[in-house]
């Protein structure tokens, strides 16, 4: 690729590219009960990009938060697997507990570093006007390596997702299977952050999964449905976004709502007729 | 340096405000989390982001909205997105976790819709997500102060009800407890208490307060009244250190009072791994 893309072709491309991977680990997450991880998750991968900025700041090089991002949300769910142990009773307070401590680390280097405000927007609530080429190819290869990992541990990831027991007896290595879903969820909330931002990643992950488990059947539809609604999300959001003007990452999740709230109402409605 | 802080009116304030969200945030928490609902909060609070966004965007057209405290929008819109958490809790009957993220990356993505509408990405909305110490006013104190003690009154009165349905909810249905009623008073005192925090630790830290405090407490206490006095503790002293540490270094107060409540939780976890 020698042309150079103008930035609408890559803010483009890059939210196509993660309207499809979100939604297919979010169908994962949803199975295993975990929609929330991604969550706390996206808060750790600000951290981390405020400590890239900050690094970058002071040592005076170009890092790409993007990189430190990443690793920061790398190691924060592997501390909420090690918190789940901590708290055997309240498993449920290991992510708001990684939650604020990245939100709070985050406002605290914001504040220490001297950006102004609009590059920490950038990266809270996203524009896709802001892709650069070196984002476009983490975005590119980073997918890579989640479609690959992904179809390569298929069945592994379905069997520990759905009975783990089973899978234990079976002799699918847990803890391995266990981090290798980590570092997916990682690699797919670091990529997400600059089309729709840290704080609506989240929805990029659950609100379409949501939809598609209204109308699907199998685990198979719900990996289908998620990633049409996925799509169609992103790409009527960044057309509405683009035409009023209005913050991309706001109205994808925008637009993932409506469509949540029409299937919901619809599908609830039918099943009564039925 | 807590001479300087007594010395300005507005760091004063600050300083009411804060320590009584430090008592009510971490109380009200340790409900929360014995419920096993901490994520509630969160959802709780970034719906009231979409109602200040709201209340910001409906101002430039309404100007007799523009006096009014967005706050006061923001706790609307909290109390009708707990309704419609209950609701989306019984679309998705087993997929139960769902509806928070639901409720929550609707309300962020609604917020930066109105707020981008709004041209609202200013300083003013740092200091909503983050918290702020500067320009509090007395009648901020005073608003505060007046929901510090309905939550004192609620938790009072309805004391027996409130610890029956943390510990067994079906239980409690069956001696008759008005369950619903409960669950809704409860609802709406935690988005009060919610929007009061805002003020000092923003949007995206309240949950910090409410929940840190309660987790260290959870590790040391053998009794549910302990959790109480454990919480509270941790909780005023999050916010007391925090306040005089942000206004000192000059940052985010929610973010120093997030993180001392965090070196307080890996205290205690240390701490009590060695006596094991």
């Amino acid at each position: 690729m020698n042309v150079e893309w103008t930035f609408i072709e890559r803010g483009i491309t890059a939210a196509v590219i993660v309207g499809t991977m979100a939604p297919l680990i979010g169908t994962i997450l949803a199975v295993r009960r975990s929609s929330v991880v991604s969550e706390s998750l996206s808060h750790v991968t600000l951290t981390g990009i405020s400590a890239g900025v900050l690094l970058s700041q002071l040592a005076g090089t170009e890092i790409n938060p993007l990189y430190t991002g990443f690793a920061f949300s790398l190691i924060g769910s592997l501390v909420i697997e090690k918190l789940r142990q901590l708290y055997p009773d309240f498993q449920d307070l290991a992510a708001p507990i990684i939650l604020s401590a990245g939100l709070g680390l985050s406002a605290l280097i914001m504040s220490m570093s001297k950006s102004g405000y609009g590059e920490w927007y950038d990266y809270l609530f996203g524009n896709i006007v802001s892709v650069t080429r070196g984002d476009l190819q983490f975005i590119g290869f980073t997918a890579g390596i989640v479609i690959l990992l992904f179809f390569l541990f298929f069945k592994e990831i379905k069997a520990v997702s759905f009975d783990k027991e089973y899978a234990q007896v079976s002799g699918i290595p847990l803890s391995l299977v266990n981090f290798l879903f980590s570092l997916l969820t990682a690699l797919v909330i670091a990529m997400s952050m600059k089309v729709v931002g840290i704080l609506l990643v989240g929805a990029l992950v659950s609100l379409p999964v949501a939809s598609a488990l209204q109308l699907s059947k199998s685990f198979k539809q719900l990996l289908v449905w998620s990633v049409v609604f996925g799509e169609a999300a992103v790409i009527t959001g960044v057309f509405f976004s683009y035409h009023f003007n209005i913050a991309t990452g706001g109205m994808i999740v925008v637009m993932m709502s409506v469509m949540l709230a029409v299937v919901v109402v619809w599908s609830e409605k039918w099943r009564f007729s039925d | 340096m807590l001479a300087v802080f007594l010395q300005y009116s507005f760091l004063r304030y600050a300083l009411i405000i804060g320590l009584l969200v430090g008592f009510l945030a971490p109380v009200l928490g340790v409900f929360i989390v014995m419920r096993r609902q901490a994520l509630i909060t969160d959802a709780l609070s970034h719906i009231t982001l979409t109602g200040i966004a709201f209340h910001l965007l409906m101002a430039q057209s309404l100007t007799v909205l523009q006096p009014v405290n967005p706050v006061y929008m923001g706790m609307g819109f909290s109390v009708t997105g707990s309704l419609l958490l209950e609701r989306l809790r019984h679309v998705y009957a087993s997929y139960k976790e769902l509806a928070v993220p639901i409720i929550l990356s609707s309300g962020i993505g609604f917020g930066v819709v109105f707020l981008s509408l709004a041209d609202e990405f200013g300083s003013d909305l740092f200091r909503y997500l983050f918290g702020s110490i500067i320009a509090v006013t007395s009648q901020d104190a005073l608003v505060v102060s007046l929901i510090a003690v309905i939550v004192i009154l609620f938790i009072i009165f309805f004391y027996k009800e409130l610890f029956f349905l943390s510990f067994d909810e079906e239980q409690a249905k069956i001696n008759g407890i008005p369950t619903k009623t409960i669950n809704f008073l409860f609802t709406v005192i935690a988005a009060l208490v919610i929007a009061s925090s805002i003020r000092i630790v923003g949007i995206l830290l309240v949950s910090s307060l409410m929940i840190l405090p309660v987790a260290a407490s959870v590790r040391l206490s053998k009794s549910f009244k302990q959790m109480f006095v454990y919480a509270f503790l941790f909780g005023e002293l999050s916010v007391a250190v925090g306040l005089l540490t942000a206004f000192y270094f000059d940052v985010a107060p929610g973010g120093m009072i997030a993180l001392t409540a965090l070196l307080i939780l890996g205290i205690v976890i240390g701490l009590k791994k060695e006596t094991h």
